[in-house]
């Protein structure tokens, strides 16, 4: 017992050093937070991004240094005083304005925000652009492809309107052996499999596969995704798999795996699937996008560049390329707060096959050819003239 | 030069007599084990995502000089396996992350025993400091772009992974330096029981508590949610002194 002492300090000394541990943050959903001021506004958004925005990665955007400098702000404001609120809209815009996410959208629940647009850096950054352009007017499509490129009496068109979007689809043949496909939106997989008899966009997607599947020479295929929004992910195999017979690997996704900013998935192959009835086309296909087209319109564009017959003629592509779903099926993404309406934002990073990523900055045509509104005002298409120069 | 070659002589034989005795009070060995890790973190408010705790295994080359017959000084450089996993549960069941992470590590410890010539208990405690040498993962992750096939219209749905396919991986961990914290300090207990046969193997049989007190990641964000490792190890060792072991004589135990 004579070490007794010895033995009691040197146990101390564990015991004391057994407490160095950090303690975990309090972190609650953000949706959870109370909107009762404007700190809590700003800690449910911030943490909210902390954890979620997948592209911490490679987003420049100093995320601590955002709160170091506007949680003091935010502290500051009064959530019942509409100028306050306005200011707070400002603040939002501010700290967004990098961010490299080109889905990333703010919308507003609060009522003295109902005038201010929701916040959308990359549009915002897009419009201060010196080759910017308003998208091509959906006509050039619906009625001038038709009446002058495509063969007379081989053009089929059509529309329908859901709650929140208009989808338009124009097919037909160009010289009776290039077949020509537009779509202004995705979701033809859904409205393929719609018969309602107002569905004007299932007679142009089955016009499109009877071309595809008939014309026995085909000597080239254009997608055409101009202006087009983006939508299902599920049109990928639906509308590519039709021209492949072989899966086509294009490139990777990862989500988020865990809390940290930097915890990811490993890298997942993104390949399309070919349908059942898929056609190896060796011809020319040729993706025409401009800087309107976003999303599954970017993401299509780099399936047809990843063929050994694919082509890309137009502008670079928008440059928001992540696919998004529901926060809990990647835990990542998108979320909402009690002062945020929805935090639209990607679930997971696209990484094309030749190991870049082209979110923030988009997908450069292998052949550049830029909008042309003097041209397009006379009814001459040059992106898509710039495509049969290449088939033919 | 006679006086140069003299102190030469002296030092010498001075140096031998000094690593004879500690020849005589030191051990070294070999032992290996079972390790059970748990990371202590948090997965926050994640849908049906969980940490759980993980098997390993352990090898290392104990290291012990005896101060006097209750007290001895360890080391026990090791390679030790903390291994954990993330998974998701209820209808996300089926995608998982296992994590395969393996250490060197040098656990410093005093070693207390007590009991009688040949078979004693012993407690160890001390600290360790510890390289994260390398990883692996393997898992199986949801993949957007594999939805595989149709659901029919009406059939229920059981796991997420019928609407994305699963895609399994089994890859090196490939280590984020702006994250990833490599080395880690802690503390370790153990305890005991060792047995000494024909005065020269000393065969033991112990469980020992590894305590991190390293975050694995740097400070490298606001509000990060700390990770450390509670390690839990079941080993089995034998050593041998090290005066036997070069002069093939047997030596009592230290006295």
């Amino acid at each position: 017992m004579k070490h007794l002492q010895k033995y009691i300090l040197f146990f101390s000394i564990l015991l004391l050093a057994s407490s160095c541990r950090k303690e975990n943050p309090d972190l609650n959903k953000p949706e959870d937070y109370i909107e009762g001021n404007f700190s809590e506004v700003f800690d449910s958004y911030w943490n909210g991004m902390n954890n979620n925005y997948v592209f911490w990665d490679i987003d420049t955007t100093n995320w601590d240094r955002v709160y170091d400098t506007y949680k003091p702000l935010f502290a500051k404001l009064n959530l019942y005083d509409s100028s306050d609120v306005v200011k707070g809209y400002g603040y939002f815009q501010e700290m967004t304005a990098g961010l490299i996410d080109s889905h990333y959208d703010i919308s507003f629940k609060d009522s003295w925000l109902a005038d201010q647009p929701s916040i959308n850096p990359a549009y915002q950054r897009k419009v201060k652009q010196p080759d910017y352009h308003i998208p091509i007017s959906i006509f050039n499509f619906y009625r001038t492809i038709p009446k002058k490129y495509l063969d007379a009496g081989s053009a089929v068109r059509g529309f329908t309107n859901t709650a929140d979007r208009q989808y338009v689809a124009v097919t037909g043949r160009i010289n009776q052996d290039i077949l020509y496909f537009f779509c202004s939106a995705f979701n033809l997989k859904s409205l393929y499999e719609n018969n309602d008899p107002a569905n004007g966009v299932k007679p142009v997607l089955q016009a499109f596969f009877d071309n595809l599947k008939n014309t026995k020479n085909i000597k080239g295929v254009i997608i055409d995704v101009r202006g087009n929004g983006g939508g299902s992910l599920a049109d990928l195999n639906f509308l590519m798999g039709k021209l492949v017979d072989k899966q086509v690997d294009f490139g990777q996704t990862r989500s988020k795996l865990s809390n940290g900013r930097l915890d990811y998935s490993p890298w997942a192959p993104a390949f399309v699937t070919p349908s059942p009835d898929g056609r190896n086309i060796t011809a020319p296909i040729i993706a025409l996008a401009d800087s309107w087209s976003v999303s599954m319109a970017e993401l299509t564009t780099m399936v047809i560049k990843s063929l050994p017959n694919g082509h890309f003629i137009g502008e670079r592509t928008w440059g928001g390329n992540g696919p998004l779903t529901a926060n809990k099926m990647y835990n990542g993404g998108q979320f909402s707060t009690s002062f945020l309406n929805l935090v639209y934002t990607s679930s997971l990073i696209f990484k094309y096959r030749d190991g870049n990523i082209y979110e923030g900055i988009g997908f450069p045509p292998d052949q550049e050819v830029k909008y042309d509104k003097a041209a397009l005002d006379l009814e001459q298409d040059k992106q898509l003239e710039a495509a049969l120069k290449l088939i033919r | 030069m006679k006086s140069k070659h003299l102190s030469f002589a002296v030092l010498l034989w001075c140096l031998n007599m000094i690593t004879q005795a500690a020849q005589a009070q030191l051990e070294v060995g070999v032992s290996g084990g079972y390790t059970n890790n748990y990371l202590r973190t948090s997965t926050g408010y994640r849908t049906f995502t969980k940490y759980d705790n993980r098997s390993g295994f352990v090898i290392g080359i104990p290291v012990r000089y005896h101060v006097n017959n209750w007290l001895a000084i360890q080391a026990d450089p090791s390679y030790i396996q903390k291994n954990y996993e993330i998974k998701r549960t209820h209808f996300y069941d089926g995608i998982y992350q296992r994590n395969t992470i393996s250490y060197i590590q040098l656990p410093l410890m005093a070693h207390f025993s007590f009991g009688g010539k040949k078979l004693k208990g012993f407690l160890n405690a001390g600290g360790y400091a510890g390289y994260w040498a390398g990883g692996r993962i393997k898992g199986v992750m949801a993949n957007v772009f594999n939805s595989g096939p149709d659901i029919p219209a009406g059939e229920q749905i059981y796991k997420y992974l019928q609407f994305n396919q699963a895609y399994e991986y089994n890859e090196k961990y490939e280590f984020d330096s702006r994250r990833d914290r490599r080395i880690e300090l802690g503390l370790v207990g153990g305890i005991g029981v060792e047995y000494l046969l024909a005065d020269k193997f000393r065969f033991f049989v112990e469980g020992r508590y590894y305590y991190g007190l390293s975050d694995q990641q740097k400070n490298y964000m606001v509000n990060q949610i700390p990770r450390y490792n509670d390690t839990y190890v079941l080993q089995a060792g034998c050593l041998f002194s090290v005066r036997n072991l070069f002069h093939h004589a047997p030596v009592a135990a230290s006295k």
